[in-house]
């Protein structure tokens, strides 16, 4: 507290310096401030911009490429679509270009087989079934003319429907394939016949692989329950299940995002045929346009840390510019400031002559009065034997006012030595006794009582030893002046902290009322019998310890006494340093 | 010039001492006075011709004192008597009164030339 208040005092009392000091740690801090905002104001926006445009691109990408997946797996529907209408087309063109028994002849339908064969790709067998379930005649590779079908689903189905398209199943080869029939009414008997053609499997793998695949994309036939129809890359050989639920909607092609499947993220596209009992679905997982805004991520980066080191760039410059004029306006202060200093530096010399001569005049006065009335007494008196003991007295009279005068230009002196520093290490103890056996005589004439309580492991201080010295001797010589006879003075030493040592010098003396206390350090400044005191003693101490770092502090209550405190800095030059 | 009553009023015990006796060998009748109080009570006792007042005294301001020993008699001179060269109590002095000034050390030749005039100008208007 009382080093904070003692640098209030010197900022109070150097304005100039304390600003300068100041100034440094403010310029740098104030330049920090400035780029740290201008950078936040520029750079913050430039990285909400550039990650937003770099999601949206990601966005668009993304969009547009599932839309390319949806419509190669809309074409490709579509083209199976057009396979299977066609295939069913040419069943019917077939069913009512001939006639039932045109039809069930073997050796007729063997020869519409062969002949067929060639523009129907795919085809594997022709066969004619009555409506009693049972093959009447059959065209193809396998000998199947006489099996009855009669109790398969299918052909309960196509009763009611007139066309079916059945699943993939494995035939007697073991080859996948699937079949296509048509019912054929037979108005002039009353009944129906059922023309079935069975069509190899690879005709639909050829369709699905027409979806431009990548590296790890799949894309095949399932039936609704989930059965492979075509073989796939990564989910199976024909007739095995699909892992994942496919839930085609009625219409249009589904595409769902998956965020997980075998390690990575894909899109799954998925679409039913019309017309069959089949759903095409495409697993994409290669992801192209996440490789695409890596390049434009470069271009981003690239322009981005442009711009950031030309923000980054005009901010310093920016900064500098700012910072440079406060500075300027600042140094313009300063010497305003250094100017107004030395103003009241001159009118404090004014003063310190004028309280000078002042003071000199006055024992100057009396020794010119002294001399001119011993040269009066010899002009009007011829007998010198006669005013010998008047002359005595004259001249001591003189010879003390002489006295005085020295003592004001040694304090003089004194006071213009302070303006130097030197150190040395100090014991404050030894230093307290050493100014005590000057004033012994005194004290002891006095008969004042001196208490000495002085703390014994003081650490050393590094201090201006006669300059310490002469603060104690003023003040205890002051200490003395203020007592009676048989007045007491206590003087006391203790580590304040880790800083400071402190010296107390305390009496009992007649004290100091308020309102003088706060002239007590003014030069000049005096209560003493005339010619007793210079009133400079406590002024050139109070110098001396700001010089030295340390300080002085008063207490004093009229007719009780007063306390002068004096902190020494442990090291003056560790204080002079940090200080001012 | 016979009686001539001289009051000097200044702390400066040894000065004023040395400066009565000095102004008795030269036939003027001189009393001295430490401080304010003690010079108003000289001068109630009885009325002198000129004071010479040194401005800083204990007690009272010199300008405040000079002002009161006008308004007891303004017919009383005054020569301050200054130690430094203080213009402004010097000029405040005049203003209120003062009839001359004279700086410590004091030319006892240049004092008695003052004092002289002093009490001529009081002759006159008396």
């Amino acid at each position: 507290m009382d080093r904070r208040f003692n640098d209030l005092l010197k900022v109070l009392f150097h304005p100039h310096d304390y600003f300068k000091i100041l100034s440094r740690d403010r310029y740098k801090s104030l330049k920090i401030r400035i780029v740290l905002l201008d950078a936040m104001i520029s750079l913050v926006p430039l990285i909400i911009v550039v990650t937003i445009s770099y999601f949206w691109f990601q966005s668009i990408l993304k969009e547009d490429f599932r839309n390319q997946v949806k419509w190669q797996i809309e074409n490709t529907e579509q083209s199976i679509e057009y396979f299977i209408d066609e295939k069913v087309s040419a069943l019917r063109f077939l069913a009512s270009s001939y006639s039932y028994e045109q039809l069930s002849d073997q050796k007729m339908l063997t020869d519409i087989f062969s002949k067929f064969e060639k523009e129907f790709t795919g085809l594997v067998d022709l066969g004619l079934i009555d409506s009693n379930g049972i093959q009447q005649a059959y065209a193809g590779p396998y000998p199947l003319t006489g099996k009855d079908y009669s109790n398969q689903e299918w052909f309960n189905e196509i009763v009611v429907r007139n066309v079916y398209v059945s699943d993939v199943f494995m035939g007697y080869r073991r080859l996948p394939h699937f079949a296509i029939a048509v019912k054929k009414q037979c108005p002039e008997k009353g009944t129906f016949c059922i023309l079935r053609a069975t069509i190899d499997m690879k005709i639909l793998k050829r369709f699905a692989s027409a979806i431009n695949l990548r590296e790890n994309d799949d894309a095949f036939i399932l039936n609704h329950e989930g059965i492979l129809q075509t073989p796939s890359r990564f989910y199976g050989d024909v007739l095995n299940k699909f892992k994942l639920p496919v839930l085609p909607t009625q219409r249009g092609v589904s595409v769902v995002d998956v965020k997980e499947l075998d390690g990575g993220p894909a899109i799954f596209g998925y679409v039913p045929i019309r017309k069959s009992p089949w759903i095409l679905v495409a697993v994409i997982k290669s992801n192209p346009y996440l490789r695409i805004p890596k390049i434009f991520r470069n271009e981003l980066l690239l322009i981005s840390i442009l711009s950031i080191v030309i923000s980054v760039v005009m901010t310093f410059l920016m900064a500098q510019t700012v910072v440079n004029r406060i500075k300027k306006a600042d140094q313009e202060i300063e010497d305003a400031m250094a100017k107004t200093e030395q103003t009241s530096k001159l009118a404090s010399i004014g003063r310190l002559a004028a309280g000078v001569a002042h003071e000199i005049n006055n024992p100057l006065a009396i020794i010119n009065e002294k001399a001119g009335l011993m040269k009066d007494i010899l002009e009007v008196s011829d007998s010198l034997e006669q005013n010998k003991e008047k002359f005595l007295s004259l001249i001591n009279g003189i010879a003390e006012s002489v006295n005085r005068c020295r003592t004001i230009t040694h304090r003089l002196l004194g006071f213009s030595r302070q303006m130097e520093i030197s150190h040395e290490t100090v014991d404050i103890n030894d230093t307290v006794k050493e100014v005590i056996s000057f004033l012994d005589k005194e004290i002891l004439y006095r008969n004042i009582r001196l208490e000495l309580n002085l703390q014994n492991n003081l650490p050393k201080v590094t201090t201006d030893k006669g300059q310490v010295q002469q603060v104690f001797l003023n003040i205890i010589n002051n200490a003395i002046d203020a007592v009676k006879e048989e007045g007491y003075i206590t003087v006391s030493s203790h580590i304040k902290d880790n800083h400071f040592v402190r010296v107390a010098i305390k009496d009992n003396g007649v004290g100091i009322p308020k309102e003088n206390l706060k002239h007590i350090f003014e030069p000049f400044y005096s209560t003493k019998e005339k010619g007793k005191g210079t009133g400079l003693g406590l002024s050139i101490s109070y110098g001396i310890m700001q010089k030295l770092g340390g300080t002085i502090l008063v207490e004093s209550e009229v007719n009780k006494g007063t306390t002068f405190i004096i902190e020494v800095p442990v090291n003056t030059m560790e204080v002079s340093k940090g200080g001012l | 010039m016979p009686h001539m009553r001289l009051l000097l009023v200044d702390d400066e015990v040894e000065f004023t001492l040395a400066l009565a006796e000095r102004l008795q060998l030269r036939k003027y009748d001189v009393r001295t006075a430490g401080s304010a109080l003690e010079a108003l009570a000289l001068i109630k006792e009885q009325l002198p011709d000129v004071i010479i007042l040194d401005l800083k005294i204990p007690g009272m301001d010199g300008i405040e004192t000079l002002k009161t020993i006008k308004k007891i008699d303004p017919e009383i001179e005054v020569i301050m008597l200054t130690g430094h060269g203080d213009v402004k109590s010097v000029e405040e002095g005049i203003k209120s009164g003062a009839f001359e000034y004279i700086m410590k050390p004091v030319d006892i030749e240049e004092l008695i030339v003052k004092i002289n005039k002093a009490l001529a100008k009081k002759n006159k208007e008396q």
